[in-house]
């Protein structure tokens, strides 16, 4: 039924299909891209696009396509990663706030101190601690989204946990790690995948903006928004340099976007015929 | 009334403590002995414990974290290395630039966000949403710093209107001021506004259909009255709310903008101390912007329990 509604959505299967595509890319990046990442070639500096270099060279002569797909994997690995940290550690903590209400109020302050540090004040904090590197930006992004995560957990715990299903397998004799994982986990799902459709565009233009800053994924390594902060030098003799690294981010998180709505709509189906 | 003002006050104050934990928890945490970065090379035993000894060093964890927290109370936040000025008055020097400039991105967020999100909420099913949606979507999806980066190559570089950088304050030059805020601004508020968007056209499209708004309509009031005087009105709510939350965005936002548009706010300030290994003035700035972030969302839950009653009543509004 799900399926069938994202099937008959075509942005929804646009941006599928731009999503399928551009992961496959950046996991086979090296088959993928016409050039390596690293190519220098002196005598093709700051060249703009043309049939060869479809998004032109950079300062050094290197290829602005190539760079932006293997620059591709850093975004969907500190996408998926963060997200599955945030995940990690906010779904047990949702589950046991929205449960035992005892825990609730210790849950909310903990949330609370975690929204208190803005995502880039965080990651400010962090680079310092752990120096800038791609695992900083993984654990930064993936805290930051923690507070959302609990709060959609702990919200659906406290609905499911009234329901009469629930009510009936506690009759039943269950016990309480069977309730939580095998009730109320399972059912919470769709919820979950809502949520994570909105996390993940976010952790990608996350990753995008700390690398921009040094922050996160550090040169040599390619990354989109290394890519961007090398064209902040050259704004006027190579804009291209800027234009597509951030074109290339707009098309992924955009598809992210109608890909998610999409999914929102087939999971929840009141909610999108207001 | 009173209940709710008091709970919202001790929970405040535990997070406060909670973030100020993480925050000397965090220097605790840094890489090297500070009694041996004081002492420098030459460090016999005898000096690095005097060193300990003058700067608390040796004191348990705790009687530390007090000293810490009463220091930081009385705006003392230690001195800078690199630049020898107190770190608390650099911040204060910082500041009015990040205010003038949030100020700004805001009023331009909610005009923009209000706005579109009334005519897509009104003119449901017609061009007009479609055109609404698909920027606010855009909005979503555009990195605001690639967005300052276009905005620059756009309109400092290809037409030059605007400057790419620099600030003016306000209360010195308030055209030059506006002239250098316009941009940044805009960047600063478009995400803003997409999400102000989005809310707007759902409480209203809620809004629309409820019956004070069908009684409004049949004792005879024109659309306009209805709209904006009932419908929207009671839509306001939300908007409070969305800015109140999306308050960590912005200070993370005006980060990104400042160092694109080179203006000397907080956020340059925070970025230019993680690369001058500025210790004391990270701490600095990662605390005081906790503590902002958890005063104003005080202020922002106690003005709406005034605003709409219902709110203390039903408790926190999840």
């Amino acid at each position: 039924m799900t399926v069938r509604r994202i099937l008959r959505n075509p942005l929804a299967m646009l941006g599928l299909v731009v999503v399928f595509v551009a992961t496959v890319a950046a996991l086979l990046a090296e088959f993928v891209a016409p050039f390596p990442f690293d190519q220098v070639n002196f005598s093709e500096p700051l060249r703009p696009p043309s049939g060869t270099h479809i998004f032109g060279t950079d300062s050094i002569g290197r290829d602005q396509l190539s760079r932006a797909i293997f620059g591709l994997r850093a975004s969907v690995t500190v996408g998926l990663l963060s997200v599955a940290l945030s995940l990690a550690v906010g779904v047990p903590l949702g589950l046991l706030a929205g449960f035992y209400g005892f825990l609730d109020p210790l849950v909310s302050r903990l949330t609370d101190t975690a929204l208190a540090f803005p995502f880039l004040v965080l990651a400010v904090g962090l680079a310092a601690i752990l120096g800038p590197s791609l695992s900083t930006a993984v654990i930064a992004i993936g805290i930051a989204q923690i507070p959302a995560v609990v709060r959609v957990m702990r919200s659906e715990t406290l609905r499911l946990r009234g329901m009469d299903f629930v009510a009936a397998a506690v009759a039943g004799g269950a016990g309480d790690a069977t309730v939580l994982l095998r009730h109320i986990l399972p059912n919470a799902v769709s919820a979950l995948i809502v949520q994570a459709t909105v996390a993940i565009p976010g952790a990608i233009i996350g990753e995008a903006v700390l690398s921009f800053l040094g922050l996160g994924v550090r040169p040599p390594t390619p990354s989109l928004g290394v890519m961007l902060a090398d064209a902040q030098t050259f704004v006027r003799d190579g804009p291209w340099m800027a234009v597509f690294p951030g074109l290339t981010i707009v098309v992924l998180t955009l598809a992210l976007n109608l890909l998610g709505d999409g999914l929102r709509d087939a999971l929840d189906p009141r909610e999108s015929r207001r | 009334m009173s209940r709710y003002v008091l709970r919202r006050v001790v929970e405040s104050a535990v997070t406060l403590i909670l973030a100020t934990i993480v925050v000397f928890a965090g220097i605790r945490a840094l890489p090297g002995d500070p009694a041996r970065t004081l002492a420098g090379e030459e460090s016999d035993p005898a000096t690095l414990a005097a060193i300990r000894a003058t700067y608390g060093l040796d004191e348990p964890l705790p009687v530390q974290y007090l000293r810490y927290v009463q220091k930081a109370a009385t705006g003392d936040l230690g001195r800078s290395p690199r630049t020898g000025l107190p770190v608390a008055e650099s911040i204060g020097h910082a500041l009015p630039v990040t205010l003038q400039l949030a100020v700004f991105a805001i009023a331009i967020a909610v005009l923009m966000g209000i706005g579109t999100g009334v005519v897509a909420a009104v003119r449901r099913r017609r061009p007009a949403e479609w055109g609404a949606n698909a920027i606010a979507l855009l909005g979503l999806s555009v990195p605001n710093f690639w967005f300052g980066q276009m905005a620059i190559l756009a309109l400092a570089i290809a037409y030059p209107l605007l400057p790419a950088s620099g600030f003016v304050s306000v209360f010195e030059d308030p055209v030059e001021s506006f002239r250098h805020l316009l941009m940044p601004a805009t960047v600063l508020g478009t995400g803003l506004a997409a999400i102000i968007m989005r809310q707007t056209r759902s409480a209203m499209l809620d809004a629309l259909t409820a019956d004070y708004v069908r009684t409004a309509r049949a004792k005879g009031l024109s659309s306009a009255q209805v709209v904006l005087g009932h419908a929207l009105r009671n839509s306001l709510i939300v908007v409070i709310t969305v800015v109140g939350l999306q308050l960590g965005a912005l200070i993370s936002g005006a980060v990104v903008t400042e160092q694109l548009f080179v203006l000397p706010g907080f956020g340059k300030l925070t970025i230019d101390a993680v690369f001058t290994r500025d210790y004391p003035m990270i701490q600095g700035v990662v605390l005081v912007t906790a503590t902002a972030y958890i005063v104003i969302n005080l202020v922002v839950d106690l003005l709406y329990s005034v605003i709409d009653p219902r709110i203390r009543v039903g408790g926190p509004a999840l």
